[in-house]
């Protein structure tokens, strides 16, 4: 799943270095717009429902917490 | 009473001796007892209004909470239900809770549209009757708005969501409610407070910090001083263009534009500044609205910077909803298989954009030029996603170096024109007075008047103009300084007593000296208060 959520983030945005960071919505680096896609992708890809109580920033800050959520919601 | 007036430094003094005299744990009444003399100040029937709106949104919580309690302890009971079940009892219970929040949010937003747009969308319909040949006269209502509708109803929409979605608990305590609705020195201008962040520091006693209160009073003093040397000055040039517009054009539009644009920004921000230091009197740290909105390299970027409460408010509850609904995501594959994959995955996300503009717009005001206002914005931050391929492209065949300083500056510079441009529609009286002016911007190319003397003639004498220049030197450096993550407050602290204390009797001084206020000098109302 790591692989996928990575190539996901990559191209959704290609300079941003996903590894390093660590507070990527707190910090502004994911913008609102970048979120719509990012979710709409991650429920494309991973079969699952991301519901607006989701979108808070300790689900998108690191790719880490992205998958957390992601298991999370597969389950 | 305002944030200027004696009145307001009464209250706010008496409060701060009570509050810091009561029981620790009581100390929230104080504030409550504060809040309602501020309301009820400002007329009965404005704090009736009030209780009757705290009313609502305190039941609508309650019950709301109430569900989702049920909810939970239903599911934990039953572990042998099966997956669909449990589906299907969840479906039931988010079409009851939908329909409580609906009931509480039509209640809550019905007075703010009603009381607030009730003549302009009269007007508007009975202009459309009028097309079609059907004439009348469009009834008015002439009812005061309440004192900060427009804030303490999103404050309390917000909350009413957050315990839908099961993020807050609700409060069960009537007047604790009260007391997160109305808190008084936020009440006239915000910033938009989150139940979660906001009432917990409110209902919780702080004891007397006098570090604490002396940083409070120094960020109210630089708000202070923001507002009443910066703002009314700068404002009088924006006045002398926007009420005589038929007399400037070219560079004269552009340069009220610009006035205006740094007036509200003072005036917001110094707003602003004074209420956070107020509440950090009491031990309350309220919610940041502004972070150097003209650094902004971006439209998109200046709308995190400015208002940012009302932005993340739009955000949360407007735009994130719309954008992963069913209908929109219904959209976006009837938009893919016509116009392909891109437009289908970033249609559905431009117009969820648009429509949240468009209410951050008109919820300045009933007006066109503040719907125009609204979708300038979103326009620019649409064009600029959809043209970015564009832009890199060219970018690259210009070998522009992105990363230098001119390059950044060029960018900062562009986003403060463009921000300007919409000022107009805000500021001008009218969304057709406001497309003359930028017609009459754009015609005229007339640069001498930064030579010539022109900007000597608005309004302001040279002692004032070299003011409002100073002023302009002393926000910079500080807005430059906190950009490079410098705390002022805690650098002023850190430097030798005498140098500390000149700062301070100095600034003082030049407020005393220098301010726009008195008998002779008026100094207006907040420009967001009327909002």
């Amino acid at each position: 799943m790591r692989e996928q959520l990575m190539e996901i983030l990559k191209e959704l945005r290609p300079d941003v270095d996903f590894k390093k960071e660590k507070a990527l919505v707190t910090d502004g680096i994911l913008d609102s717009f970048d979120i719509v896609s990012l979710v709409g992708e991650l429920n494309a890809q991973f079969s699952i429902a991301i519901g607006v109580d989701e979108l808070e920033p300790e689900n998108f800050d690191t790719v880490d917490a992205i998958q957390a959520l992601v298991s999370r919601l597969e389950d | 009473m305002t944030l200027l007036s004696i009145d307001f430094v009464v209250l706010l003094t008496v409060t701060a001796a009570v509050y810091f005299i009561f029981p620790l744990r009581q100390r929230w009444t104080v504030l409550l007892v504060s809040s309602a003399v501020f309301y009820f100040y400002g007329g009965i029937g404005t704090g009736c209004f009030m209780i009757f709106t705290i009313l609502c949104i305190h039941i609508t919580a309650i019950r709301l909470d109430w569900i989702n309690q049920g909810q939970k302890a239903y599911l934990e009971n039953n572990p042998q239900l099966s997956r669909a079940d449990k589906k299907a009892y969840r479906d039931t219970i988010q079409h009851k809770k939908r329909l409580i929040l609906t009931l509480g949010l039509i209640v809550c937003l019905g007075f703010l549209v009603f009381l607030k747009y009730f003549n302009f969308l009269s007007g508007g319909a009975f202009s459309l009757l009028g097309l079609l040949g059907i004439s009348g006269t469009a009834p008015q209502i002439d009812l005061a708005l309440p004192l900060g509708i427009s804030f303490y109803t999103l404050q309390a929409a917000g909350y009413m969501i957050d315990v839908y979605r099961g993020k807050s608990p609700a409060e069960k305590n009537l007047a604790k409610t009260a007391l997160f609705v109305s808190f008084f020195p936020q009440i006239i201008q915000g910033p938009i407070g989150r139940y979660h962040h906001l009432a917990p520091q409110l209902y919780q006693g702080h004891r007397f910090d006098s570090v604490r209160c002396k940083h409070g009073l120094e960020l109210a003093l630089w708000g202070l001083i923001k507002k009443l040397t910066f703002a009314e000055y700068v404002g009088t040039a924006a006045d002398t263009i926007f009420n005589s517009y038929a007399d400037y054009e070219g560079f004269m539009i552009l340069a009220g534009s610009a006035a205006y644009g740094l007036q509200v920004y003072a005036d917001f921000s110094g707003g602003m500044d004074i209420i956070r230091g107020i509440a950090q009197i009491f031990g309350i740290d309220m919610a940041v609205n502004f972070e150097r909105p003209y650094f902004a390299r971006s439209i998109a970027e200046f709308w995190r910077r400015w208002h940012i409460t009302l932005g993340a408010w739009m955000r949360d509850y407007v735009f994130y909803p719309l954008s992963l609904s069913q209908s929109f995501a219904k959209l976006g594959r009837h938009t893919r298989k016509i116009f392909g994959s891109y437009m289908g995955k970033m249609l559905p996300t431009f117009l969820a954009s648009f429509i949240s503009f468009m209410l951050v717009g008109i919820w300045h005001g009933s007006s066109w030029k503040y719907a125009a206002y609204g979708l300038w914005n979103s326009t620019i931050i649409t064009s600029s996603i959809l043209l970015e391929p564009v832009y890199r492209r060219i970018e690259e065949r210009l070998h522009i170096n992105t990363q230098c300083f001119s390059w950044k500056f060029f960018q900062i510079a562009r986003t403060f024109f463009l921000v300007s441009i919409g000022r107009i529609f805000s500021r001008a009286d009218s969304f057709l007075t406001a497309l003359w002016m930028i017609r009459s911007m754009f015609a005229t190319f007339n640069p001498w008047i930064f030579t010539d003397k022109s900007l000597l003639q608005l309004g302001l004498s040279i002692p004032e103009i070299t003011l409002v220049l100073c002023m302009l030197i002393v926000i910079f450096t500080v807005s430059l300084m906190q950009e490079k993550g410098i705390h002022i407050i805690q650098a002023l602290d850190r430097q030798n007593f005498l140098f500390r204390w000149l700062v301070i009797i100095g600034s003082i001084l030049f407020l005393l000296i220098y301010g726009a206020y008195g008998a002779s000098f008026q100094a207006s109302d907040f420009v967001y208060q009327q909002f």
